[in-house]
């Protein structure tokens, strides 16, 4: 057994000689010697920009304002919609639906871009409109210019236009001016006093005086036919004053 | 050749004496009507006598003694002597007549008519004649037969010839009227229509059927058509019918207003109101066709029924509000030299120029609270003479073509109903009866 020994010494002596020439077989070369530092100018900054929206969230219609802030910036864009702008400042804006401003800020250190979102709520569409009511017949149309267009009235002999009935004629003037297109005739009348034909001619100029009045008024002439009954319309036949006063008057028929 | 000679130095008469024999006549005066000055010669008119008792005979003899006797009456040129001072008898023929009868006081009359009818073939004849009771030597004044059909229509054309014949002679020359007419509108059928009747009412017929409403009547000089005031179109327009065939002839349509016609004495043009070119009513004259209209007057105002002098047709009356009130005014027919006639206030409308240019009628209405009267203004002395009284309105006076009478619209029993007088404002009749009855107007004389 002892010889054995021997003879494994031998053997250790020969792994570790062989394992120590092997790990220095490839030595690392020296490293090159650091180039020597050049005496340049500072470089500039680089520019940097902040964006706000506030606030991050509106209902359609509501307001937002960006708010921004730059530095080392030659020039400062926002897009979209608001373009160049000073270094610093803020903005009212509408959007109409959700957008990303972005603002870019350039300038000789470089370029810097910040971002801002805006969340716009577009309210629910309304409910559909009811269908809209059928067009009312033209027979409404007579029921309204009979309820609205009132008679004009005269005094005795007369055919100017007396001032208490000047409210009167002007709410006409309105009714037929918002009622365009119809055309309509004013009927001159009188009371059964006086000779009947000169009668013919006052009602005659007292339907005139109102189609005058009305054209004056802004509507137009030439839906306008005029003519005169004279007395041979009246309203009633009582000799009082009441009914010759109800006589002594102008009225409006819509033309068919 | 006797009777031609009477006729002719009774005419001479007249002229020589003015108005008319009547008023040289010296024999006791009965003054007729509520007005003095009106006295006629005296005439006594028996019965005329039916030749045959069959009903028909008797009715139209009645009618034609009835229509005769009227039309004398009404004629302002006789008076008659009433039947109840006449002799008893039968006075058919010549040989009934005993002038001294006729002539004694209770009586008096310088003039009988008399004589008898009888039909046969379908047509009646009136034997007729006038006697002057004063002259002896040459008593037969008018001796003629007179036919027609035998209808009451025939019984009183024959009747009114008769009638005119007498006032002709009786009355210087001047034709009487009996066989004229009045254009009038009546409301009678529910809507206002032209009407035409004889002078004295009967006989009416409506010409339209617009059922609408239709004014002012006026007749061509000729008698033959008549222009009035439609509104059939919804708007005041002239029209003109045939009163013979009611044929239409055309008008052009103006535009605005367009009424009271009135044609020229000529018959070539109409003078009418319109509001064609503005906001009142201008006096315009045009061809009776409506072409080549020119306008006379230039005012802010009603200017309105137009009516030409008719005897020289050189000037033109019409009514005005341009002083504040309607008042009457004439022009020349040109348009110019226009001038205010009843300067008294009040309201003056309707004129009617008298057929001799001398006169013009209207209706006066003196303060705002009075009634309408008619009135005769004398150009001449610009006096204005007052033939009604109240007791409603009485407008709208038109002239006979013998200048003797007026008829008009009165309102006196309640509704307008058409009436005739004497220029003087005497003998008044009623017309119309039937509905409400306006604006007559007079036809010339008609071609018979």
């Amino acid at each position: 057994m002892t010889t054995f020994r021997f003879k494994n010494v031998r053997l250790l002596f020969l792994v570790l000689s062989a394992l120590f020439a092997f790990s220095c077989k490839h030595p690392t070369p020296p490293p090159p010697p650091a180039p020597a530092p050049i005496a340049a100018p500072v470089p500039p900054p680089a520019p940097t920009i902040t964006l706000r929206a506030n606030p991050a969230t509106v209902e359609r219609g509501q307001p937002v304002t960006l708010t921004w802030e730059a530095r080392n910036a030659a020039n400062v864009q926002i897009d979209p919609g608001v373009g160049a702008v000073m270094a610093t400042g803020n903005r009212m804006l509408n959007p109409t639906s959700s957008v990303t401003y972005t603002a870019k800020a350039t300038g000789p250190g470089g370029e810097a871009t910040d971002t801002a979102r805006v969340t716009v709520n577009i309210p629910p569409p309304p409910a559909p409109a009811p269908p809209a009511p059928p067009k009312p017949p033209d027979v409404n149309i007579s029921e309204l210019f009979r309820r609205d267009v009132k008679d004009i009235l005269f005094d005795y002999d007369k055919s100017d236009i007396r001032p208490s009935e000047v409210s009167k004629l002007q709410a006409n003037a309105a009714f037929l001016k918002e009622h365009a297109n119809l055309r309509f005739t004013i009927d001159g009348n009188t009371d059964e006093r006086g000779s009947q034909e000169y009668n013919l001619g006052l009602g005659d100029r007292r339907a005139n005086a109102v189609k005058e009045f009305l054209v004056m008024q802004g509507v137009n002439g030439n839906r306008v036919n005029t003519v005169s009954y004279g007395e041979e319309r009246p309203a009633c036949h009582e000799p009082t004053e009441d009914c010759y006063q109800r006589n002594r008057r102008a009225g409006f028929t819509p033309n068919p | 050749m006797m009777k031609k000679i009477f006729a002719l130095s009774l005419v001479a008469a007249a002229i020589t004496c003015g108005r008319g024999l009547y008023a040289r006549v010296q024999t006791p005066q009965i003054q007729t009507g509520t007005r003095s000055g009106v006295i006629g010669v005296k005439i006594a008119v028996p019965e005329f006598q039916p030749l045959g008792a069959d009903a028909k005979t008797l009715q139209l003899t009645e009618l034609f003694n009835k229509v005769l006797w009227d039309d004398l009456d009404y004629s302002g040129v006789v008076t008659l002597v009433s039947r109840s001072f006449y002799p008893v008898g039968k006075f058919s023929g010549p040989e009934n007549i005993k002038p001294d009868d006729w002539t004694a006081p209770a009586i008096d009359a310088q003039f009988i008519a008399f004589g008898n009818a009888r039909l046969d073939g379908g047509r009646i004849t009136v034997e007729a004649r006038l006697w002057d009771l004063k002259r002896p030597d040459n008593r037969e004044a008018i001796g003629k037969r007179y036919g027609s059909t035998d209808t009451e229509e025939g019984a009183r054309l024959i009747a009114h010839q008769f009638a005119d014949a007498i006032v002709e002679l009786i009355g210087g020359g001047i034709k009487g009227v009996s066989l004229t007419k009045l254009a009038y509108i009546s409301d009678r059928s529910g809507a206002k229509e032209l009407y035409v009747m004889d002078y004295d009412g009967s006989e009416s017929h409506a010409l339209t059927n617009e059922r609408s409403i239709v004014l002012t009547p006026a007749w061509s000089p000729d008698g033959e058509k008549i222009a009035f005031t439609s509104f059939k179109l919804n708007q005041a327009n002239i029209e003109i019918l045939s009163r013979i065939d009611r044929k239409p002839y055309n008008f052009d349509r103006q535009g605005g207003t367009t009424t009271t016609p009135v044609w020229s004495p000529d018959g070539s043009m109409i003078a009418y109101a319109t509001s064609r070119d503005g906001s009142d009513t201008e006096i315009y004259v045009a061809d009776w066709n409506g072409k080549n209209p020119k306008r006379l007057t230039v005012s802010k105002s009603v200017d309105i029924s137009p009516f030409w002098n008719p005897r020289t047709g050189r000037e033109i009356a019409f009514v005005s509000d341009r002083s504040g009130t309607a008042q009457i005014y004439i022009m020349d027919a040109e348009g110019t030299n226009v001038r205010r006639i009843i300067m008294d206030g009040g309201t003056a409308v309707n004129p009617a120029w008298s057929p001799d240019g001398q006169r013009i009628a209207f209706a006066w209405q003196k303060s705002r609270t009075s009634y309408f009267d008619i009135y005769v203004h004398d150009l001449a002395t610009g006096r204005n003479d007052q033939m009604t009284q109240s007791a409603g309105d009485n407008e709208r006076p038109t002239w006979s073509p013998d200048g003797r009478h007026l008829a008009f619209e009165s309102t006196r029993n309640g509704s307008s109903q058409i009436y005739s007088m004497l220029a003087d404002g005497t003998k008044v009749r009623q017309l119309t009866q039937s509905g409400k009855n306006q604006g007559p107007a007079w036809s010339g004389y008609l071609g018979q």
